[in-house]
């Protein structure tokens, strides 16, 4: 593979990564702002927002007539983007701490990613464009870890709920 | 030439009433994302579907969409492709929409085998109505008032009964695996005849457990099995956890092209006449 | 000759062949310009049960079944009790038989005639058969031409081996050379150009003629028949019959098909009804046109499938969910199954609402020969313009909206039967909720429907009112009477829902008493009409339930003793 068709495919995969994570997190705001979890929608909201800053910046170093064009399961990871939350992973009452394990969890997956391609790749340009990506990541992981210090535990009722669940039809 | 659509395109915008943590957000992104990937035109594909939580799906992407009553989106599916085959037919439901209520057709649809794909949202419990046990729920899952000893039923097989009825195409999804739904789902489309999508679908409400599902799930390494005997003997066998595109042997598509001499009114009229 | 025309019944066990026997004789006639009608009575069995023919020739089309034959030909009697009610003779009747020893003591005709149909028949050919044998006698009695009945009977055994077609010939020329004094019908001198057709197949008919194109049903007693015709020529005019696993799928089919633009059918009977209306409902409420024919039969539950009876209106009125308006209509004669099926189906398009049509046994299953039947033409299709926005349930002054169907470009929408608001999105609001219904109601509250949606008859203070497949029997009592010097008028109604309360109430202007008359034992055009007009008029109830069908003389009794001074 050529040095410019290596980082055309890194670029693809970065776009990729960083537009599932924006998405999902403003489709998991969506929802917990519907079931009126505002704090947890208001983190992803601003989850979303890092996203679509490093999206602009991925988009930046690449031209999007040049990129591969896959269908999303052609990705070289196994299941989804490694920055997308699963949508399985939220809960209505999940509180705040919570939400920032599972930023905290995208982010350490997505540095490993850009980590795992810099030193699989033969093509230096590629390589150093990954490590940079792995650093950011990295971060990233570090604001969220220092802010998850400084909350309390989830409270091991969070998810109780003294009302019974309502049928819709 | 416009642009390609992306996912999002594929989106009404309307927010789901789904619980987060819901399967289903999984099935609507794969939706989407195939749809996309075999850029298909909006104004041509149709989205169909029953009663229940799945059922709500259609209204939540950009095409046309029929949200009917329970348990027969198949036979409204049928009737539109049949009536307009040049159409995309996707209809799509929960487990007790397809397997209880509308068992039936599900057994006819695999046999009659219209081109359309069905996608079945199984999460073993009936959502919308406060978790009752439904055809798919383990013997002994205890947790519903209407059936406080667990509801005493063996399972429902979806893969097995598909299989037997003549379903050509089967496969099994998982709500953890967006992107391999969307995979099997374009396949799913492009298969020329009934083809049938199982996907466990989690209820974090009401089947928290589910959530170990992703611990469980594994894709089937195997190429699809095109022997029926052999796939009868993995339906029966298998926990049902084994996900990919499980068995696969074509069939031509219902209606049969008979060759058939036009007649007009005038010439039907006739037949009535003295 | 009775009054009304003559009649003839025809009856034999299983392999004996009446049926046929009927049939063509009744074409044969046709051809020779007459008017008249054929029902088929039968016992239980698939095959080998007895079966009897039963005909009325007449020279005018207001066919009821006959009350009293004119001529019984029994081509043995092998249970021939079950025949008891339907079967009764006048008391000049002549009887041709084989036995008249075995002939049950209910039989009490005037004139026994000997005719010996496995001798004679057997002597005509090695493979002689009665049937034709009689088809030749009664054929000769009819004064038709011998050719005509032998030409008939090639068509019919077309693909038969050369030797049973050739006993048929040699058993009609054996009986035509039979001399016996039997009644004879007044000569046929009807219009040319007549159609001969059973209601089922006029209803058929009229709903291709109308533009369906696509049908899904599910076989039952007695709307297969219907079925079973239509579907080679549906598929010669390009479009698609499905025979759907049950009910629920059938008219769930039909609305698949009417979403994607292909106008849509089924027909059923009463279960069929029932297991159908949750998703008439669903049509109701997604706005999607949907033509159902209801050939009712005796109710409830299995009932009499093959016996008639109009006890579906209340649950063709009322039998859907919620405020669920959709159209009722009910065709008046077998020539009438054309018109009624295709204004039905014009109007489910116009209206975007379900219709459900009730024909019933007698009509959907006797054959009558018919002058031309008028047809349904559709009034220019109204065009409901859209602007930008596209929304599928706007609510508009007709109430009717613009419906896409799929393939139009950018007008995308979801179908659903959760209530919703106008652009389709599901809606628990108030408002939304009572301007949908609002919609819903207007669309066919405004409608003009103009003049067929009865057949109005005759002056005089006294009415007859009646729907559907009474009409024959109201129209011949009312003529009966006014020949009697009493003046009738008749209000034959098509169109039950939406009842044009209005044109009913003058269509009885200065009537000081009205008798409704229909097949069922509940007495349910009664009431629906008592509910729906006040009580300006004094209605009275005649109701009788099938099997036997109504006819005019116990109407002129009811009315006779009950009604007039």
């Amino acid at each position: 593979m050529t040095g410019s068709a290596e980082l055309q495919r890194f670029l693809a995969h970065a776009v990729e990564l960083e537009e599932e994570a924006m998405t999902r997190y403003q489709e998991l705001a969506e929802a917990l702002r519907a079931h009126n979890n505002l704090m947890v929608a208001e983190f992803f909201e601003s989850m979303a927002e890092e996203a679509a800053k490093h999206l602009a910046e991925v988009r930046e170093a690449a031209t999007d007539d040049a990129l591969p064009r896959l269908a999303p399961w052609e990705f070289d990871w196994p299941a989804e983007a490694p920055e997308s939350a699963s949508y399985e992973a939220v809960h209505y009452r999940m509180d705040l701490r919570q939400a920032l394990e599972l930023a905290l969890a995208n982010e350490r997956s997505a540095g490993a990613f850009y980590a795992e391609f810099a030193a699989a790749t033969d093509d230096e340009a590629t390589a150093r464009l990954a490590a940079s990506y792995a650093d950011e990541e990295a971060e990233h992981a570090r604001r969220l870890q220092e802010r998850l210090n400084e909350l309390p535990p989830t409270s091991p009722s969070q998810f109780e709920d003294d009302d019974p669940a309502h049928s819709p039809e | 030439m416009n642009a390609p659509l992306k996912p999002k395109d594929y989106k009404s915008g309307i927010k789901p009433i789904w619980c987060p943590g819901c399967g289903h957000y999984s099935v609507l992104n794969a939706v989407a994302k195939a749809m996309a990937a075999l850029e298909l035109s909006r104004d041509d594909t149709v989205l169909v579907s029953g009663i229940g939580c799945s059922s709500r799906l259609p209204a939540y992407t950009d095409s046309y969409g029929f949200h009917g009553v329970h348990g027969r989106g198949l036979a409204v599916a049928q009737g539109l492709k049949v009536a307009r085959p040049d159409l995309t037919v996707i209809t799509l439901g929960g487990d007790g929409d397809g397997f209880s209520i509308g068992g039936n057709h599900f057994l006819h649809a695999c046999r009659r085998n219209v081109d359309i794909t069905y996608i079945v949202m199984d999460n073993e419990v009936y959502g919308m109505t406060k978790g009752q046990a439904s055809p798919t729920t383990p013997i002994d899952w205890d947790s519903s008032k209407l059936t406080p000893h667990g509801p005493g039923v063996r399972p429902f097989k979806p893969a097995a009964v598909a299989l037997a009825t003549g379903a050509p195409w089967i496969a099994r999804g998982y709500s953890g695996n967006p992107n391999q739904i969307a995979r099997l789902l374009s396949e799913a489309i492009q298969h020329k005849g009934f083809s049938f999508l199982h996907v466990l679908s989690q209820c974090i409400t009401y089947c928290p457990e589910q959530t170990d599902w992703k611990a469980i799930v594994h894709e089937r390494e195997a190429e699809p099995l095109t022997d029926a005997s052999e796939a009868a003997a993995l339906f029966f066998a298998e926990s049902g956890f084994e996900t990919g595109l499980l068995y696969h042997q074509p069939r031509a598509p219902w209606p049969p092209q008979h060759e058939q001499q036009p007649a007009s009114l005038d010439d039907i009229a006739e037949r009535l006449r003295v | 000759m009775t009054r009304d025309g003559l009649s003839i019944a025809i009856t034999g066990a299983g392999g004996a062949g009446a049926i046929s026997c009927g049939e063509m004789l009744l074409r044969a006639w046709a051809a020779a310009g007459g008017r008249g009608l054929l029902r088929k009575a039968f016992g239980p069995q698939i095959r080998g049960g007895e079966a009897a023919a039963l005909l009325t020739l007449t020279d005018s089309e207001d066919y009821t079944a006959a009350t009293h034959y004119d001529l019984l030909l029994a081509l043995d009697w092998l249970n021939f009790e079950r025949f008891e009610d339907e079967i009764r003779l006048a008391d000049h009747a002549a009887v041709v038989c084989e036995s008249p020893g075995d002939a049950p003591e209910f039989i009490k005709a005037a004139r026994f005639q000997d005719v010996a149909f496995k001798q004679l028949a057997a002597d005509s050919h090695p493979e002689g058969r009665s049937n034709m044998l009689a088809l030749g006698l009664l054929g000769r009695a009819l004064e038709l031409p011998v050719e005509s009945l032998c030409e008939l009977a090639e068509q019919r055994l077309a693909s038969r081996p050369q030797a049973y077609r050739d006993a048929a010939r040699a058993g009609i020329e054996a009986g035509f050379e039979l001399e016996l004094s039997l009644p004879r019908p007044a000569p046929a001198r009807g219009e040319p150009g007549a159609w001969c057709m059973s209601g089922n197949q006029a209803a058929a008919y009229g709903a291709l003629d109308a533009g369906i194109r696509f049908v899904a049903a599910y076989p039952i007693t007695p709307a297969s028949d219907l079925l079973e015709w239509m579907a080679g020529p549906l598929e010669q005019l390009g479009g698609h019959l499905v025979q759907a696993e049950d009910e629920l799928a059938a008219i769930n089919m039909a609305l698949g098909a009417s979403f994607g633009g292909v106008p849509a059918f089924t027909a059923t009977s009463g279960p069929g009804l029932a297991l159908m209306s949750e998703s008439i409902g669903l049509a109701v409420a997604s706005e999607t046109p949907v033509c159902i024919v209801n050939v009712q039969r005796g109710g409830p539950s299995t009932g009499i499938p093959t016996k008639s009876e109009q006890s579906d209106l209340d649950i063709a009125l009322h039998g859907l969910h919620g405020d669920a308006p959709h159209l009722v209509l009910a065709p008046l004669d077998i020539g009438d199954c054309v018109f009624t099926t295709g204004w039905a189906v014009h109007l489910a398009a116009a209206l975007q609402t379900p219709a459900i049509v009730l024909s019933d046994q007698f009509l959907g299953q006797s054959t009558a020969v018919v002058s031309e039947p008028r047809r349904h033409r559709a009034e220019p299709g109204q065009v409901v313009a859209s602007d930008g926005d596209y929304l599928r349930y706007r609510l508009t002054a007709s109430g009717v909206s613009a419906m896409a169907v799929p393939g139009d470009s950018d007008r995308r929408f979801t179908a659903d039967g959760l209530e919703h608001n106008e652009r389709g999105t599901p809606s628990a609001s108030q408002t939304d909720h009572q301007q949908q219904l609002d919609k819903r109601r207007h669309k066919l509250d405004a409608h003009e429907f103009g003049e067929d949606w009865a057949e109005v008859a005759g002056e005089g203070e006294l009415a007859l009112l009646c729907f559907g497949s009474s009409a024959a029997a109201v129209r011949a009592a009312a003529a009966r009477l006014a020949r009697s010097g009493t003046a009738v008028r008749s209000v034959a109604i098509r169109l039950l829902a939406p009842l044009p309360v209005a044109e009913l109430h003058d269509a009885l202007e200065g009537c000081s008493r009205a008798l409704v008359v229909e097949q069922n034992h509940s007495a349910q055009l009664f009431h629906y009409l008592r509910s729906q007009m006040g009580v300006d008029v004094p209605l009275r109830s005649y109701a009788r339930p099938g099997p036997v069908p109504l006819n005019p003389d116990e109407l002129c009794e009811f009315i006779n003793q009950e009604m007039l001074p």
